[in-house]
């Protein structure tokens, strides 16, 4: 062993090679091929030809499309960040007081939605929100509330909500899942050493067990911001931007640009700056986190 | 007891009520949707998206699912998603794990320019990969074959895993890994006996996204494949697909059994969890 | 821990390496195909297997291996096939210039031999319909024209004994639907195709001519001129009129064919393709005796008459040109040309290419159909929809949405359909 064990250079070649390997060869290479078609007007296909910086120039000042699908992602990022994983921590930590038993079925019930498959969640979504036959129009009516039953996934007031939520609904699950996982490391002790000296319920949390769990929180806070930048089936399969763009998200307007409207270097362009506009989200992320730990 | 005491053992037995109504309002919720799945697999295609509102079927086509299953290609397509998977999330995780520790515990100089690396393959959309990766793949015959589709699985899901095992590598302490050292333990002794059960939530974590993940996965699966030995589960409802009018019953048939072992896989590992909880225990 | 590696990678490359080492019976020719008809067991996919077991039976050592998937899947899969040089070696396509033209261009797709195919029975347009630059490059296999299927019944329970053969007798018939609590008409709005041919068919009955969309795309007229103005008030007058589904922008294809189906809506929107419904066993034996067609209305001072046609020659099949087996692919298109229309019509399932007899057990909705058909004065081609660039499509599409969704004004709509005809022109160069 060399003086420092954590410094062995075979050891860590060994740990880093193998992913960055698969990383490089899956992702890395098609990011540069990425980059090299966003600098020309390809179509996916067939003869190109290179336009420099044209397809750059053009989304940033010609694209109203781009700035509304980027706008709506950042409110996603923001109910994600602000309504979905509070309300998930709170019954990940009322799961993991309950018994065994009852927190093993519960935390299964949780997790349904999460292990089915995007069509489902979008068709059903689509019915639940249909303005003439869906339920959710169905019991308002039966209420007496008419009024507000309206045409939820097209009618402009109302779309956007609607798509934000069916997203949070759907990722619920698996925030529920992280959190219980996260919430399962803290020491049995840290908690006792807190309730013992007379603290209430929620000062264990917020005081003792939220700090504890930070880098978990961090590390759902990026991934809450990755997987909102990447949502595409559910908006896809609901209103697939519509009505006009009030519901475009990056992911989808990238991908309707790239494969449907056949301008792949367009496209391609987008991807760069989706990538570039991730790693800066990420990076403020870590900076935020980091800086409140202290 | 004392009028306030017995105001608070009153409050504390509504709030435990209210606790539980709000429990069972999610549970609810969670579990509409399998139910509307149920129901809506159980109708003729035709009576889909109208007014079929939660109602038993006067006629529950149980034939779909039987329909599902021999002509959906259940077996086949199965088959090659649970080697598929399962190869894609054993290769995902154990590489993630080695990079997860290297980047929290060990010191190395291209430590950041490593983890600017994960944090790109992170951010990379999959649409922008497909024809690039389609025509590099290509030029190593890895195109229709298992291995060209496990090779991306395990990249897509690599930095994620990674990024859960180092906040998770972030909060153990060193104690027993510096004990293990100083006894004169191997590396993959230490990792594998020491650290691994350590962190057995992460890894838990980790498996069950990675796997379904890729369970339910369609978009690489249709690029990169070709032949319907090779297809994966979430293809069974393409069968079902027409040109104008599709067996959409059917295809919810399918959707449902696809979900059975997503759900049982769950199952299996999150019954893990609960053993991480006692191992940060160290007596100092 | 390395032992588990090995095994894993071990277990990894068995897929790989044991495909390699069987040694199989290979047929003598492996014909490799593709289409958008993922459904092998009913209606045009049924057709396709039946056609292909005839002719493998016709061509002993021939298998055929055909990929499928549904309509935007397959039509990415060709494109990434195109430029990586694998493309199937026969595979269904359309004729529309927006997905033909490209894969003309590029060179990959083979002309064909128009001698081979006058004689059987191809409808006029339809040919030339898949002909660019005087060569022929596909055989068309579908006609498709535009019209208004509805339901006989819920018609007779409305109280309404006429069908309506102007716009303003068709929004006359609106309120009657909804005191019965049924839609009166229903279409796909999610996709923006069927409202643009709409628009299109709104154009010319207003102006009398035909072909103005294309006209515009060749930019010999302008978007922005009378016609298409009116048109577009006439389009969004349609949508706000209440006439469709409620939630019509984000209702998609099944939704609205199914609305009708269940006898929840009185008509529905769409073309010919779908004259299946009257033989469709998903829906009720009530409304397959129910379903027939009547044509798209004209309008009250418009220039033209209901015998204006929207009709074009959507699908059709072309030939990879990188083949290696291009005198059977060409036997083979032949031999489908030939057996399509009468298993197609035989089956109810589409309108072919070529000229069908009518027979005594047709649905009532196919007779309908083909004497639309027959009795029409001119027809219209492609679509503007599809007559241009995709990015045209595009710009198209999402213009058509905001229209419908009332989020701008015609006058606004026209412009902006204008300056994409000008960006798609501005390209071709």
């Amino acid at each position: 062993m060399p003086a420092d064990p954590t410094r062995s250079r075979v050891t860590i070649a060994l740990l880093v090679v193998p992913g960055l390997a698969v990383i490089a060869f899956s992702l890395i290479v098609p990011l540069g091929l990425s980059v090299y078609y966003s600098f020309t007007d390809s179509a996916g296909f067939g003869e190109f030809q290179n336009v420099g910086f044209d397809n750059y120039k053009t989304i940033l000042t010609d694209d109203p499309e781009f700035w509304r699908s980027l706008r709506n992602v950042m409110l996603l990022i923001v109910a994600t960040i602000f309504i979905q994983n509070p309300i998930a921590f709170v019954l990940a930590a009322v799961l993991s007081r309950l018994s065994a038993r009852l927190s093993q079925i519960l935390r299964t019930i949780y997790f349904v939605p999460a292990v089915l498959s995007l069509v489902i969640v979008a068709k059903l979504w689509v019915d639940v929100f249909n303005p003439t036959f869906g339920i959710l129009n169905k019991l308002l009516r039966a209420v007496g509330l008419d009024a507000i039953a309206m045409s939820w996934l097209s009618d402009p007031r109302t779309a956007l909500p609607a798509v934000i939520w069916i997203i949070l609904w759907q990722g619920f699950g698996w925030a529920v899942f992280f959190f219980y996982a996260g919430l399962m490391t803290v020491p049995r002790d840290l908690e006792e050493a807190a309730r013992v000296d007379g603290a209430s319920w929620f000062q264990v949390y917020v005081r003792v067990i939220i700090p504890y769990l930070f880098p978990v929180l961090s590390t759902v806070v990026v991934i809450d911001v990755i997987s909102s930048m990447k949502q595409m089936e559910l908006i896809y399969l609901t209103t697939a931007g519509a009505p006009g763009q009030l519901t475009q998200f990056l992911s989808v307007y990238l991908y309707q640009k790239a494969f449907v409207a056949g301008e792949y270097g367009y496209g391609n362009a987008l991807s760069v700056l989706f990538v570039v506009i991730s790693v800066g989200f990420t990076l403020v992320v870590q900076r935020v986190m980091r800086a409140r730990l202290r | 007891m004392t009028p306030r005491a017995r105001r608070h053992v009153a409050s504390r037995r509504v709030g435990m009520a209210a606790l539980h109504v709000v429990l069972v309002f999610f549970a609810l919720s969670q579990l509409f949707p399998l139910l509307w799945v149920l129901l809506y697999s159980l109708q003729k295609s035709g009576d889909l998206f109208g007014d079929a509102l939660l109602s038993l079927p006067h006629d529950p086509q149980w034939a779909n699912y039987t329909r599902a299953f021999t002509e959906g290609g259940m077996v086949s397509y199965g088959l090659n998603s649970l080697i598929i998977v399962t190869i894609s999330t054993a290769l995902s995780t154990v590489f993630s794990f080695c990079m997860g520790y290297a980047v929290a515990r060990m010191t190395w100089r291209l430590k950041r320019l490593a983890f600017a690396a994960i944090t790109l393959g992170m951010v990379v959309p999959i649409h922008a990969t497909l024809l690039p990766n389609f025509l590099w793949y290509n030029l190593f015959g890895l195109i229709d074959t298992r291995i060209g589709l496990i090779i991306p699985y395990v990249a897509f899901t690599l930095s994620f895993n990674t990024l859960i095992y180092i906040g998770h590598f972030q909060n153990l302490p060193n104690a027993l890994e510096e004990a293990a050292l100083l006894d004169g333990a191997s590396w993959p002794r230490i990792l594998w006996s020491v650290v691994a059960p350590l962190a057995r939530p992460a890894t838990v974590t980790v498996a069950v996204m990675t796997s379904l993940t890729n369970w339910n996965e369609f978009i690489m699966a249709n690029t990169y494949l070709a032949s319907d030995e090779l297809r994966t589960l979430p293809f069974s409802i393409i069968r079902f697909q027409g040109l104008y009018s599709s067996d959409y019953a059917t295809q919810f048939a399918c959707m449902l059994i696809v979900a059975v072992p997503a759900l049982a896989l769950y199952l299996f590992f999150s019954k893990h969890i609960m053993a991480g909880a006692t191992a940060g225990a160290v007596k100092e | 821990m390395k032992t588990t590696a090995f095994l894993v990678f071990a277990l990894a490359i068995c897929p790989v390496i044991r495909p390699v080492l069987r040694a199989d019976a290979q047929p003598k020719v492996t014909m490799k195909m593709g289409d958008n008809l993922p459904d092998r067991n009913n209606t045009w996919g049924a057709i396709n297997e039946q056609i292909n077991n005839e002719f493998k039976a016709a061509h002993p050592g021939t298998e055929i291996v055909t990929e499928s998937y549904l309509d935007q899947p397959y039509q990415q899969k060709i494109k990434i096939y195109a430029t990586a040089k694998q493309l199937p070696e026969v595979f269904k396509y359309w004729s529309f210039t927006s997905l033909l033209k490209p894969l003309i261009n590029g060179g990959f797709v083979a002309p064909l031999d128009r001698a081979d195919y006058e004689g059987l029975g191809y409808l006029p347009g339809a040919l030339d319909s898949n002909t660019y630059g005087g060569k022929l490059y596909g055989i068309p296999v579908s006609a498709d024209t535009w019209v208004i299927y509805y339901n006989k019944k819920l018609f007779k329970d409305a109280g309404i004994d006429k069908l309506p053969t102007t716009l303003d007798e068709l929004y006359a018939l609106v309120p009657k639907f909804k005191a019965k609590g049924i839609i009166p008409m229903t279409t796909d709005g999610k996709d923006a195709w069927p409202l643009s041919i709409t628009f299109d068919l709104l154009t010319w009955r207003i102006a009398g001519e035909r072909g103005l969309p294309a006209k515009a795309l060749d930019r010999k007229i302008k978007f922005t001129d009378a016609p298409f103005v009116q048109a577009a008030h006439e389009l969004q007058q349609l949508v706000k009129s209440g006439l469709f589904q409620e939630d019509l922008m984000v209702s998609d294809y099944g939704a609205a064919r199914n609305l009708f189906g269940q006898g929840k809506a009185a008509m529905y929107l769409m073309g010919s393709w779908e004259l299946g419904l009257g033989a469709d066993k998903g829906f009720s034996a009530e409304f397959r005796d129910n379903v027939d067609a009547f044509k798209f209305p004209t309008l009250k001072n418009g220039k033209g008459n209901a015998d204006d046609l929207m009709a074009w020659f959507g699908g059709n099949y072309v030939i990879s040109a990188a083949t290696k087996n291009m005198a059977l692919d060409k036997q083979y298109l032949q031999f489908y040309a030939k057996r399509f229309p009468e298993i197609a019509w035989e089956k109810q399932v589409t309108l072919p290419a070529q000229t069908v007899k009518a027979r005594p057990n047709d649905t009532v909705v196919a007779k309908t159909i083909l004497k639309i058909v027959s009795e029409a004065k001119a027809t219209s081609g492609t679509p503007a929809n599809d007559l241009s660039t995709p990015r045209f499509k595009d710009d198209n599409e999402n213009a058509i949405r905001e229209l419908c969704s009332g989020l701008i004004t015609p006058e606004v709509f026209v412009k902006k359909l204008d300056a994409a005809a000008e960006k798609a022109a501005a390209a071709k160069k």
